[in-house]
């Protein structure tokens, strides 16, 4: 229903919004927070399927195409560049890589959450008038042994890089604008908490 | 002591008034979780310049032109204080108060696309075999329809050291005299003798393009890029100031992007140091 819900919206937004953009060249405060909204769904659906790629009662097949979902979500050569405290130089993988990396690891039980807050960037527009900007968001992980006890736990940041393209698509011969949001690459970093 | 807690005092109200909900339009999160340390946390470069302007509320609500409190100056006084690293010595106290003081008098802001600010990223090369420490300067650059970051200058010591500031008397007996060329410059061939020091010939206004030096490195196949170590930004935009905007990973209310280094600065001065950071303007 949500969903359902989203669509309308953005079925609206889309008729509604495009014209008066394409005369338009700088964002309105009120199109960048339809903007957010729109990069943020993205994000929050990358944040459901990493909790399902990681949970150890999801089946191995549910879990690989999960991870095509998630692939989805991205620009074909986004990477994620992964740091920790003790390990500072930048691990970088592809997106599959690393989402199959996470569907392996070596524990009994993995709790995986993420925190409430967050931070979207203004969206700043590169040379060829694409928009991009950066959603950050944190998440906590725990892995547990088979004797139930904590073993790891981390907090990391993580800064997504979201790309924003105005497209057209033909409906009932009636040229429609909508916005396009892709996820870029992902720096992922450990935090001190 | 007063001072520190004028500082603390407003961290640790802010920390437990928050109501960090007004930030967003949604939540990814699930989980009921401490979240203070994270809102105060300044997460992005772009955050710190909304906060340094004050174009974000104290509940992290961003504010845009027409909003009541955008860019409220009473406000801004309170919030600027927290922007500074509060462990360091030299960002502290007095120094502080002018900078706040002269940013609030007179209305300075940050501005992402207003130049004179740069990203200094520290990388690890390989150069002839051996790992070497390389500061690359970048800076905005407007084109098409939108801007890039571009390196602008590198920071080198193996290549600043064949470049040294020999002493001016000495330069000043390593010249061509100005009649050479009636002798088809028979001379010529002193500029070569020494070539520790064959920049002696040129123009008294040359300087190195290190930049230059850098890609020719990189195309021959000497210099190979490893990772980059650190990143922090120096900013030159506010009038008479300069100051260095560090990454703090660290727990407490005083972490993320903050003030790291500030410098008091006549913009005479200023103009000799931007040459460094972006030589080609």
């Amino acid at each position: 229903m949500k969903k359902l819900l989203f669509a309308i919206a953005f079925a609206f937004f889309a008729l509604t919004g495009y014209q008066a953009f394409a005369q338009e060249p700088e964002l309105s405060p009120e199109r960048k927070q339809a903007i957010d909204s729109l990069a943020l769904e993205k994000v929050r659906d990358l944040s459901k399927y990493v909790k399902l790629i990681g949970s150890k009662n999801t089946p191995w097949s549910e879990a690989n195409r999960v991870i095509d979902r998630a692939e989805e979500l991205f620009a074909p050569d986004a990477e994620i560049g992964v740091s920790s405290l003790s390990k500072t130089k930048v691990e970088y993988y592809k997106v599959r890589q690393y989402l199959e990396r996470l569907m392996r690891l070596n524990y009994d039980r993995v709790e995986i959450d993420w925190y409430k807050i967050q931070y979207v960037s203004d969206l700043q527009r590169q040379p060829d008038g694409t928009y991009v900007g950066v959603i950050t968001i944190f998440q906590t992980f725990k892995g547990y042994d088979a004797e139930g006890r904590l073993v790891y736990q981390d907090t990391t940041k993580k800064d997504i890089t979201v790309y924003v393209k105005r497209k057209e698509t033909q409906i009932g011969g009636r040229l429609i604008g909508f916005w396009d949001v892709l996820l870029g690459d992902m720096r992922v970093k450990e935090t001190a908490h | 002591m007063n001072k520190l807690i004028k500082i603390i005092v407003p961290v640790v109200l802010l920390a437990l008034c928050l109501k960090v909900d007004a930030q967003f339009i949604g939540n990814v999160g699930d989980v009921q979780m401490d979240e203070r340390e994270l809102y105060t946390m300044t997460k992005q470069m772009g955050q710190f310049i909304h906060r340094f302007n004050y174009e974000e509320d104290q509940y992290g609500k961003r504010l845009y032109p027409g909003d009541k409190d955008f860019r409220s100056t009473a406000k801004r006084k309170d919030v600027l204080p927290l922007l500074f690293d509060l462990n360091n010595q030299r960002t502290g106290g007095t120094l502080r108060d002018f900078f706040i003081e002269d940013l609030t008098k007179n209305n300075q802001y940050m501005e992402f696309l207003g130049g004179e600010w740069y990203s200094e990223v520290s990388a690890k090369f390989i150069w002839k075999g051996k790992a070497v420490d390389i500061s690359m300067i970048m800076a905005l650059e407007k084109e098409g329809l939108g801007s890039k970051w571009v390196i602008s200058n590198v920071f080198f010591s193996e290549f600043q050291k064949y470049f040294p500031h020999g002493e001016m008397a000495e330069r000043e007996k390593h010249f061509l005299h100005p009649m050479s060329h009636e002798l088809d410059f028979m001379n010529i061939y002193k500029v070569f003798n020494d070539p520790q020091i064959i920049e002696y010939y040129a123009s008294t206004d040359y300087l190195p393009d290190y930049l230059t030096l850098f890609f020719y490195e990189i195309k021959q196949g000497n210099l190979k890029f490893d990772h980059v170590e650190n990143v922090k930004f120096h900013v030159f935009q506010i009038d008479n100031w300069y100051f260095e905007v560090s990454w703090f990973n660290r727990r407490g209310y005083n972490a993320g992007w903050l003030i790291s280094n500030l410098v008091y600065l006549k913009d005479n001065e200023k103009e000799a140091l931007l040459k460094i950071y972006q030589p080609k303007k």
